[in-house]
Order: structure tokens, then C-alpha cells, then sequence
């Protein structure tokens, strides 16, 4: 660690794993009434429920993403951070509006927390992903700004790399695309068609900035391959996320009332959607052929390359496996759909700030570079035990949603929606026993930052 | 620091590595069959007349695409064949198994072409020669 003010990420990223926890708690929650209806009725219904697992996704995942922003900023510009005390204060804030928020999902109805919280005078609730409170969605966006003005003057105030500016580009990109979950109208079709510029454009395009701007750096670190090699890299894949991802948007846009060409720029948009993907993954590697390993935290690459082949997967794969409108057709909103987001989120988004959770954590808990090599095992087993079971989920729903397709859409005479589930049982069951895997997994990954042992030292690697 | 892998784009037959692999992958991702086609032209021109690097890229990905043909259309074939498209059991194996199937080749293709950027061999498991 170079400057004391990195420090603040550490606050961030204890948070993240803590609500990562909860996160799939309440997977298996979810996962468990799937199959048994009325577990845990009337205290805790599917809604609830489910809400919850996704809302704790989403405010894990930006937690990750500005603890990591706090972490690789001022080493990337060279200085201090703008204001140490505002990042701390603004984390507080974001974890009681989270907080708060969960509060209002568990222990009121979702009806009365939004009359409670004025939902009548902006109506901004009940769409997926964004039911969070309006109230709740200003503190975030609040939040959202004065972490970007931080990040922000500490970059233009200090050297400009490329890595740090992708990732400013992406933050405020998040910021501001994240201003569209205020605005709902009464027409459902621009409801709809207006939410996926939060949604789609946060997952497919502007996070991708901030997940290819982490990588980077962990990268460059561990390498200790030239920056100017890096930064290369890094135009290709901003270029090739920006020239897919946002008319890649049209694949949602295919059966909402929205005009019929998106099914044509949706579909060629989303059959490049892969290439930003393919680039990352081979970025990877290629860093890794070049120079590898002289850098102690051995953990930390092995996330590292996971999360650019699960990224690829998950979103390069499983997305596009659906992405076409007349494959959509059938598919749409399915456990295909479900499969698709689970490893997509997974390898993307939750593998990355693991990544750099890896790499920054040993250095803000005082190590001199990486955890003992006891702990490296153990996080290294817990990366073998979440990616697997990980991606076992992902099979099962996609066995799942084959079937149901088949049975629901595909047939000549189509079974109703909870005449197809029921047959579904078995895989819903075997994705519950995956999901416990997953927790085994996310279990010892917690435990292995208790494990002592000798610390790694810093090597020559790091010329950057 | 080893001096060869630093500058890889000096090795002998770099270039025809990185086209090899790159045909490698359009043929499975883009451009089925002409790709192909470009990839068995280039084998038999270059295959024993090349540096080291260029002819073990070469001669990996050639037999790695022949596998990957048979591996997806036979044996797909050979699926729908025995199951015929009215059973949704078909459709099951069918997806994952072209699903998985292609993406392990994808991926082993993504693992080759990162070496023959890096400027270094790669050995297909199972459907690669040795080399
Ligand atoms: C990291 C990247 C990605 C993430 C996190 C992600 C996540 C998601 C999520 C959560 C959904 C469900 C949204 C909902 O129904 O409310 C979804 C749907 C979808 N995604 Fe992605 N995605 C990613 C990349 C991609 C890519 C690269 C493609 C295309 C090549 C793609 C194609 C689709 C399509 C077509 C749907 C709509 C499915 C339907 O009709 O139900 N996604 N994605
Ligand atoms: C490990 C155990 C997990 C289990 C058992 C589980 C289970 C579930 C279930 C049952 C749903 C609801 C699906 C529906 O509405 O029909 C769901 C939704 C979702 N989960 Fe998980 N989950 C787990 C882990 C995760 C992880 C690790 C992530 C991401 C990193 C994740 C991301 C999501 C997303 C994005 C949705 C919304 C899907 C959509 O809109 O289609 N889950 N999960
Ligand atoms: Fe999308």
C-alpha cells in the first residue's frame, strides 16, 4: 500500500462479504420455498424474499466497486485521496440506507413501506432491481456523487492513467445512467423500455468499464507486465464494450410494445455482445504467459483468470445462448433466463471485487504483500468450491429451463406455468444442495482471512 | 527476466501462430467451414516448412478443428438421430451438451490464441498432437 488514504476501502470491502452472506442466505431462502411452498409462510413470502437476495446483490457489488475505487485511485493517480473523511462518512451512510432498506423489506409490507416512505409523491417502486424506497435511491445517488467527486478530484488532480480513467468513465457512467431508475412513467411500454437503461446499461456496459479497469490493475500488480501493454488491452475491450453493449440494450426490447426493428439491432448487437468477453479472457491469460507469478499472493491471479473465464461463460455464453430474438421468443423470462444471470453476475461482477479483494486485502490488514501460504490454500478452495458449484446452478437451471420451455412454450399444447414446475422438482432440489456447496465455499473463503501464518513479502514484480 | 518472452512478437513464426489459432476460433465462433478451409490451406503450405512455434500452432489447431467437428455436428447428429426432435429429453442433451462441448472448445481456443500472443506453444488436451 502506497498512500495512507487507501485505507478506506477496508470499511468497504468487510461490508461487501458481510452482506454477500446474506445475499445467499437468502438464496437458499428462495431456493428452499421453490421446492417446499410454504417455508417459513406467512413470515417470509418468495417476494420478500427474493427481493432481498437481489437487493443485497446490487449494494454488495457497489460496496466492492468503490471500496475497490477507493483502494486503486490514488496509487493509479499518485497522491492521496481527495477526502478520506468523506469517503468514511459516506460509507456509513450507504450502509444504514441499506440497512434501513432491508429493515422495511423483512418487517413491513411492501405496500406499507411504500406509503411509508412517500412513495405516492414519486412513484418510483416496484420495478426489479430498483424497489428500493425513492428515498432510498436519492441516499444512494447521493452516495453515488459525492464518491464520484472524491475519485474524481483525486484523478484530476493527480497523474492520469489509463486504467484510472476507465474507471472514472465507468463510475460516472453508473452515476448517471442510475438517474433513470427515478423516472416511471405511467405508460408500462417507457417504464419498461426506460428501466433497462439502468439495468442493461449498468451490467452490460458500464460496469464492464469498471470490472475491465480492476482487472487491469490487479493484473499489471501481479504481473508485473508494462503498463503501456496493459493500457492497450484495455482501449481494445473499452472500445469493444462500448461499440456492443449499448445497442445491445435492443434485446430487451424485443416483445414490450417497443417497435419491431429492435428485433433486428437487438439481435446483431448482442451476437458481438460476446467480444468484449473474448478479449478480457485473452487479456488475461496473455498477462499471465508473459510474466507470471512473481508475485507471493498466487490467490489472487487464480481469481484473477476465474473471473475472466466465468465472465465468459456466464455473459459471453449463457447470454448470448438467448440473445437472438427468435431463440428469445421461447426463452424469455425463463429458469434460462435465471441461469444466465446467476453466472453472469457471479463471474463477472462478484469474481472481480473477490479479485481485488484478494489482491488489497493482505496490504490493508498491514501485510507486507499476501496472506500466509495456509490462507492463500484456503482461499483458493474456496474458490474452487463457489466457481463449481457456481457453475452447477447454472447447468441445473438451464437443464430446467430447457424443459420448461419445451413443455410450457414449445409443445402444441402447452402445459400451464405451475403444471411445468411441479415436473421441474429434481433440478430445483439439486440446485439447493449446489447452493449449499456454495455457502461451504463462502464459509471457508470467510474463514481463511482469520488463518495466521507467516506473510508473503513483496517481490521485484511490482515496477509499475 | 527471461529476454525471449519479453519481446514474443521476435519469435520465428509468431505471426503464423496467432493466424492459426485466430482461424481456429472463426471457425468454431464466425465463419464455420471457411475459416476451416483457410486453416487446411495454411497447413498444408506451412506445416513442415515453418518455425517451430508457427508449425506447433498450426498443426494443434487443424487437428483440434477436425475434433471439433466431429465432436459437435457427428455426435449431435447422432443425437437428434436417436431421439428424434418430438422428445424434450432430446432438446435437454442436445443444448448441453452442444453448449458445453462448444465452449470448451471456445475456451481452449481463447488458452491457445493467449499463448501464441505470449509467444509460446500450446498442446490441446486429448485433441491436440504432440508437438
Ligand atoms: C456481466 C454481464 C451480464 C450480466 C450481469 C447480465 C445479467 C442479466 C440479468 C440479471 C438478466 C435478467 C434481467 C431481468 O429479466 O430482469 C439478464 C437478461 C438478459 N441478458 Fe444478460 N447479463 C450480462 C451480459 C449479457 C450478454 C453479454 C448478453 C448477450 C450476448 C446478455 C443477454 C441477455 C438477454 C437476451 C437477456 C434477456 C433474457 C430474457 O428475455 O428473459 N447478457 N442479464
Ligand atoms: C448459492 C445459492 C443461490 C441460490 C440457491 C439462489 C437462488 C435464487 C433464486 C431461487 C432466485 C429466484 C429466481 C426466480 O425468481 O425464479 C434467484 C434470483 C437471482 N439470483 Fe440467486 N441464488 C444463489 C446465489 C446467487 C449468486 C451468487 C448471485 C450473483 C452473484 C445470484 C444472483 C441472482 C440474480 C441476479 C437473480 C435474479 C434473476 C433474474 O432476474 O432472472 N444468486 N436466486
Ligand atoms: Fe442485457
Amino acid at each position: 500500500m502506497l498512500y495512507s488514504s487507501q485505507a478506506v476501502a477496508k470499511p468497504y470491502f468487510i461490508a461487501a462479504i458481510a452482506l454477500f452472506v446474506g445475499q445467499i442466505l437468502f438464496g437458499l431462502i428462495i431456493g428452499l420455498q421453490y421446492v417446499v411452498g410454504d417455508f417459513l409462510f406467512p413470515i417470509l413470502p418468495f417476494n420478500v424474499a427474493r427481493m432481498v437476495h437481489t437487493h443485497l446483490l446490487i449494494v454488495w457489488l457497489l460496496l466492492g466497486f468503490m471500496g475497490a475505487a477507493y483502494f486503486i485511485v490514488p496509487e493509479e493517480a499518485d497522491k492521496e485521496l481527495h477526502s478520506p473523511k468523506l469517503a468514511i462518512l459516506l460509507f456509513w451512510v450507504f450502509l444504514i440506507m441499506v440497512v434501513l432498506t432491508l429493515l422495511g423489506y423483512l418487517l413491513v409490507s411492501y405496500a406499507t413501506l411504500a406509503n411509508l416512505t412517500g412513495n405516492r409523491f414519486w412513484p418510483t417502486m416496484g420495478r426489479e432491481y430498483l424497489e428500493q424506497p425513492t428515498i432510498s435511491k436519492l441516499v444512494l445517488l447521493i452516495v453515488a456523487i459525492g464518491f464520484v467527486y472524491n475519485i474524481g478530484m483525486t484523478i484530476f488532480q493527480g497523474r492520469k492513467t489509463v486504467i484510472n480513467l476507465v474507471l472514472l468513465t465507468g463510475l460516472i457512467g453508473l452515476a448517471v445512467l442510475f438517474l433513470f431508475a427515478f423516472y416511471n412513467p405511467d405508460n408500462v411500454v417507457l417504464g419498461k423500455y426506460y428501466r433497462w437503461w439502468t439495468i442493461h446499461l449498468w451490467f452490460e456496459c458500464v460496469w464492464l468499464l469498471i470490472m475491465a479497469a480492476l482487472l487491469a490493475f490487479v493484473l499489471m500488480k501481479i504481473t508485473g507486465v508494462a503498463r503501456e501493454l496493459i493500457d492497450k488491452w484495455l482501449y481494445v475491450i473499452t472500445a469493444a464494450v462500448l461499440m456492443t453493449g449499448i445497442l445491445g440494450t435492443g434485446h430487451h426490447y424485443y416483445w414490450i410494445g417497443t417497435p419491431e426493428y429492435w428485433q433486428w439491432w437487438g439481435s446483431i448487437f448482442s451476437a458481438i455482445e460476446p467480444i468484449p468477453f473474448f478479449v478480457l479472457t485473452v487479456f488475461a491469460f496473455t498477462m499471465v504467459n508473459i510474466r507470471c507469478c512473481e508475485h507471493p499472493n498466487k490467490a489472487a491471479t487464480l481469481w484473477a483468470l476465474g473471473t475472466a473465464v466465468v465472465a465468459f461463460l456466464g455473459a459471453g455464453v449463457l447470454g448470448f445462448l438467448q440473445a437472438l430474438a427468435p431463440i428469445n421468443y421461447y426463452t424469455h423470462g425463463t429458469q434460462i433466463t435465471s441461469a444466465h444471470a446467476h453466472l453472469a453476475f457471479f463471474g463477472a461482477y462478484a469474481m472481480v471485487v473477490l479479485t481485488m479483494i484478494s489482491y488489497a486485502m493482505p496490504m490493508l490488514r498491514g501485510r507486507a504483500a499476501a496472506n500466509s501460504h495456509r490462507s492463500q490454500v484456503l482461499e483458493k478452495w474456496s474458490f474452487w468450491l463457489m466457481t463449481v458449484s457456481m457453475t452447477f446452478i447454472a447447468l441445473l437451471i438451464t437443464t430446467a429451463g430447457t424443459l420448461q420451455v419445451y413443455w410450457q412454450r414449445f409443445v402444441a399444447e402447452p402445459l400451464p406455468f405451475m403444471a411445468v414446475q411441479e415436473k421441474l422438482v429434481v433440478f430445483y432440489w439439486m440446485r439447493e444442495v449446489a447452493g449449499l456447496i456454495f455457502l461451504i465455499g463462502l464459509v471457508v473463503y470467510v474463514i481463511s482471512f482469520f488463518v495466521g501464518g507467516e506473510d508473503k513479502g513483496e517481490t521485484s514484480a511490482g515496477v509499475n | 527476466m527471461d529476454q525471449v518472452v519479453q519481446k514474443p512478437a521476435e519469435i520465428p513464426g509468431y505471426t503464423l501462430a496467432i493466424t492459426a489459432e485466430s482461424l481456429y476460433l472463426l471457425n468454431l465462433l464466425a465463419i464455420p467451414g471457411l475459416a476451416f478451409l483457410i486453416l487446411l490451406w495454411l497447413f498444408f503450405k506451412y506445416e513442415n516448412s515453418s518455425p517451430l512455434l508457427g508449425a506447433c500452432h498450426l498443426r494443434q489447431t487443424f487437428s483440434a478443428s477436425i475434433w471439433a467437428g466431429v465432436l459437435l455436428l457427428l455426435v449431435n447428429g447422432v443425437i437428434f438421430a436417436v431421439g428424434g426432435y418430438q422428445t424434450p429429453y432430446t432438446w435437454v442433451i442436445a443444448v448441453l451438451y452442444f453448449t458445453i462441448c462448444h465452449t470448451t472448445l471456445v475456451l481452449l481456443g481463447l488458452l491457445g490464441l493467449a499463448k501464441a500472443i505470449a509467444g509460446q506453444s500450446f498442446h490441446y488436451p486429448l485433441i491436440g498432437p504432440t508437438c
